[in-house]
């Protein structure tokens, strides 16, 4: 049959790509981190690492800021996650519009945005010290910590609310009929059915605290992580270490995916499925309580939400080359638009070419994930973890190993940048192609077939429109995700392709945060539009972000 | 040559499990034939791989001399209610059923007459421009069948189309499902696990138990001469008689032998008489005393404990002067051809004496 050969050419195509983008180079790096400068294999690097203060450090402290933006992620998120699917919150759509905001904001610029308010000659630090209050700058593990916090929690938030909404409400009236009080009640029954969301929008602020590059490099101030390490040895002006930067690539790797393990194995058992007909009904509280679960609730959410705001607020600011004058006006905007134009224009192409092949490719390897079950599509799915765990440095360090010689040479191309977008991405393209195909009884398409269609008509005019929507909306999130990446694009660019991201980063380093605050507002614009069109197809489904 | 046949059709999945083992039916043009079963029997899986959604591990079928086997399901002409309703969700009810009959090129003043009439036979009429995402079940299920039986396939497989209808709509449907089937005169092999439904609405019977046939014929044959104590017990209810002396003399009353056989009885061949009533010819009366009596309204269920067992028996139409009070003497009438006797494998035994 035609089909038996279309689906064995899909599989035959996706385990070259996988080869290709993703076996190869991280091959390569695993491989160039066991030789040394003059390519001799060797431990020497690995030796090196465990043996220099240095690298042990930010091993050390790479751990210390991802468990401590796993911990303020955790508790930000799961605070505001009870206070809004439990009770009344005034607004409490606007709250989760501070939680995607503070999701979809371009890297770097909650960072510096706290820099302004709270750095050395921080705005807010100013006016607290005129009126006698001193405190300390944001620099330093503190202020890593705090900006993971606010800057993580969506994760916990979208997962644990979505699963706190989705608890049947006769599991807890039935823990009340047996006489245990609240506190009980929420340790015993809802906690263990909330922990599978717990445990998984954890694992996500840990992975991303851990691959972030950009905050501790601009508030860290001599708090190395692997990320900066690994970048500083492979950027470095004079002697450039490309063996100990993969050395550390190859840790960083190691690391998420013993987190992601973890995370599988802790919550292996607890796979509870909600119900859709007692959903929990939301308490009117009253009094003080009332007022503390809004403080709460707006606390966190406009923290959360505050970089973005200073950017949009500072991208209207008059100014005098970098330095800001008092009044607004558009001089940012013009600057992007008479200067930076083809920035703006590379951010958009790459990142819709990335996302017309994550689409494209997601889609049919999502079918023959979920429709094409053996030991092939099983193995297939194992390997779509690997760049789901790849911290975005490593991903570049990765393909500058793996294309900078050989017989594909793609440094310096545009392609280069696509396809390390499109290698990061295509994981959830292909989840959510799967999951929504689950979803949909193989008989639907049987009964078309019965009815006379060919399996492959029967595909297009059953399968395909009830996927479309899923599809469309997967395919704009990959759009926010690839237009905000900086981490792999800022290894891989040259001066032709610079992207957004890394201009926003580059005007960071150069002081001008006015051209930064506007070039962060446009991608913010753009952002928020793929999401509005995303919600518009699948219903207003915050998790699908995550 | 039957229209349909299937021989010696043998399933595995997964190489271990065998779903199938050695099923062989037939099935004449324009009959109705069910396959009835317990579930996890294999009735599914039959009905599928006649449809072609799996393919035997070994067998044949052939469909009116051709081997079916050779051909792609989509190609075979053959209409399918599905178990799970397998409706289309983003189609409208109309849409859902005219489905089929586009790739049949029919017109569309003929498709909208056809459709129109399929869905006024399920009662749908009223719905055809709805989506049927928020229907229920029942909707959903009769949304299938009249999909199937527009497009006048060679054959016809129905998946437990009424399984989630009211009782009421679920007599309504099955004669009409019946009436249209000899209406139009397509063979239909329907799968149920419903033995009163299965009784009512087929030409022939296939009753399946783990993979395998136990017998196949029609309702009065399997329900009146069951062949198998499964098909015995699963088509209607069965008392099983204890194997004593006391049932020795009944049975040598009743001039009815056969070596090493269990006997059973159904309930409703058997009679309840006052207990003074005394043995005719061809009738034997054995003692009791009534256990329990429910009243059904149709009929009334009396159990009564005799000294071959405790037996159910089906009284018709019970007046308030039938009940019966617990602990009362009673005798229980037993006619000659009432006792069935099966061997140690549940086969049923001559029980000619
Ligand atoms: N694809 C499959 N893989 C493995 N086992 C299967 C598969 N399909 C069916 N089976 C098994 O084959 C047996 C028969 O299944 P089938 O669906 O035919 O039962 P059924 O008679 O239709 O039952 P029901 O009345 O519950 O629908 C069951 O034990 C089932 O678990
Ligand atoms: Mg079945």
């Amino acid at each position: 049959m035609p089909r038996f050969n279309f689906w064995t050419g899909v599989m035959v195509l996706t385990w070259l790509l996988l080869i290709s983008l993703l076996f190869v180079p991280v091959g390569s790096v695993l491989l160039s981190s066991l030789y040394d400068q003059a390519g001799n294999f060797t431990f020497a690097n690995y030796q090196k690492f465990f043996a220099e203060t240095r690298f042990h450090q930010a091993f050390f402290n790479t751990l210390v800021v991802g468990f401590g933006g796993l911990v303020g992620a955790l508790v930000l998120g799961s605070v505001m996650a009870f206070c809004v699917s439990r009770f009344e919150i005034r607004g409490g759509k606007f709250v989760s519009l501070l939680a995607i905001l503070a999701l979809v904001s371009p890297p770097f610029i909650g960072a510096y945005s706290w820099i302004v308010l709270f750095g050395a000659g921080g705005v807010v630090r100013g006016g607290l010290r005129e009126m006698g209050v001193n405190m300390p700058p944001i620099y330093g593990l503190g202020g890593i910590l705090i900006v993971f916090a606010l800057k993580f929690y969506p994760y916990v938030y979208l997962m644990v609310s979505g699963a706190l909404s989705n608890v049947n409400r006769s599991l807890e009236e039935a823990a009340e009929g047996l006489g245990l009080t609240p506190w009980q009640r929420t340790f015993k029954i809802s906690f263990p059915m909330v922990f599978p969301a717990l445990s998984a929008g954890g694992l996500l602020a840990l992975i991303h605290a851990i691959a972030d590059f950009g905050t501790p490099r601009l508030l860290g101030r001599g708090y190395n992580v692997l990320a900066t390490e690994a970048f500083t040895l492979y950027s470095a002006e004079v002697g450039s270490n490309m063996s100990m930067a993969t050395t550390i690539s190859v840790l960083l790797i190691v690391v998420s995916m013993i987190f992601v393990l973890l995370q599988r194995y802790v919550s292996r058992r607890n796979v509870y499925h909600g119900n859709m007909i007692n959903k929990p009904v939301r308490v009117r509280l009253k009094g003080w309580k009332n007022v503390a679960a809004h403080f709460a609730v707006y606390f966190i959410g406009l923290c959360g939400a505050m970089p973005v705001i200073v950017a949009i607020i500072y991208s209207f600011r008059k100014t005098n080359g970098p330095v800001f004058q008092p009044g607004f006006a558009l001089q940012s905007y013009e600057r992007i638009l008479f200067n930076l134009g083809d920035v703006v224009r590379n951010s958009l192409t790459f990142s819709v070419g990335a996302v017309v092949l994550i689409v494209l490719v997601g889609t049919l390897i999502g079918v023959l994930v979920a429709r094409r079950t053996n030991l092939n599509t099983a193995l297939l799915d194992g390997a779509f973890m690997i760049p789901y765990v790849m911290p975005g440095i490593v991903i570049g360090i990765a393909y500058i190993a793996a294309f900078n010689t050989g017989p594909v040479v793609l440094t310096g191309t545009a392609a280069i940048i696509v396809l390390s977008i499109f290698i990061r991405r295509l994981p959830y393209m292909v989840r959510t192609t799967a999951s929504s195909l689950r979803q949909i009884s193989p008989s639907m398409e049987e009964a078309a077939i019965s009815l006379g269609y060919s399996p492959f008509k029967a595909f297009l005019r059953i399968t395909v429109p009830l996927i479309v929507p899923g599809i469309i909306a997967g395919g704009m999130l990959s759009f926010v995700t690839a237009i905000n990446e900086l981490s792999s694009s800022l290894v891989l660019y040259v001066g032709r392709t610079m992207t957004m991201p890394v201009r926003i980063y580059l005007l960071i380093l150069d002081g001008d945060f006015g051209t930064a605050a506007a070039l962060s507002t446009v991608l913010l614009v753009l952002s928020g539009v793929a999401v509005y069109i995303a919600f518009r197809f699948m219903g207003r489904n915050e998790q699908a972000l995550l | 040559m039957s229209y349909l046949t299937v021989t010696n059709a043998i399933k595995q999945f997964g190489g271990s499990f065998t779903a199938l083992s050695g099923v062989s039916i037939t099935v004449e043009r324009g009959e109705f034939f069910t396959l009835l079963g317990p579930s996890g029997c294999g009735k599914t899986t039959l009905l599928r791989s006649i449809a072609g959604f799996n393919d035997l591990t070994s067998g044949e079928i052939t469909l009116d001399g051709a081997n079916l086997r050779l051909v792609p399901p989509h190609k075979r002409d053959i209409g399918m209610v599905f178990q799970d309703y397998a409706v289309f969700p983003h189609l409208s009810v109309f849409d859902n059923v005219a489905f089929g009959l586009k790739p049949r090129k029919v017109p569309a003043a003929e498709i909208k007459t056809r459709v129109t009439e399929a869905l006024a036979a399920v009662r749908l009429g009223a719905l055809a421009d709805r989506l049927p995402a928020a229907m229920s079940g029942g909707q959903q299920q009769r949304i299938g069948l009249a999909r199937a039986m527009v497009i006048n396939p060679h054959l016809l497989l129905m998946d437990e189309p009424l399984s989630n209808l009211d009782a009421k709509l679920r007599v309504e449907l099955r004669e009409e499902i019946r009436d249209i089937q000899k209406q139009v005169d397509i063979a239909t092999i329907y799968v149920t696990h419903d033995q009163e439904e299965a009784l009512a609405i087929s030409d022939r019977i296939c009753v399946m138990s783990a993979g395998q046939i136990e017998q196949i014929g029609t309702p009065q044959q399997i329900y009146g001469n069951p062949q198998t104590r499964f098909v015995a017990e699963f088509v209607g209810t069965l008392n099983s008689l204890t194997d004593n002396d006391a049932l020795k003399a009944v049975l040598g009353q009743l001039r009815l032998s056969a070596p090493g056989a269990s006997w059973a009885v159904r309930p409703e061949r058997l009679g309840l008489g006052e207990a003074d009533a005394g043995s005719s010819d061809g009738v034997v009366a054995v003692p009791g005393i009534v256990g329990k009596y429910t009243y059904l309204g149709r009929e009334a269920h009396v159990l009564v404990k005799t000294a071959i067992g405790e037996l159910v028996v089906h009284l018709s139409n019970p007046g308030i002067e039938a009940t019966r009070q617990p602990d009362e003497k009673v005798s229980v009438l037993i006619e000659r051809s009432a006792p069935m006797a099966f061997d140690a494998a549940g086969k049923r035994l001559p029980a000619a004496g």
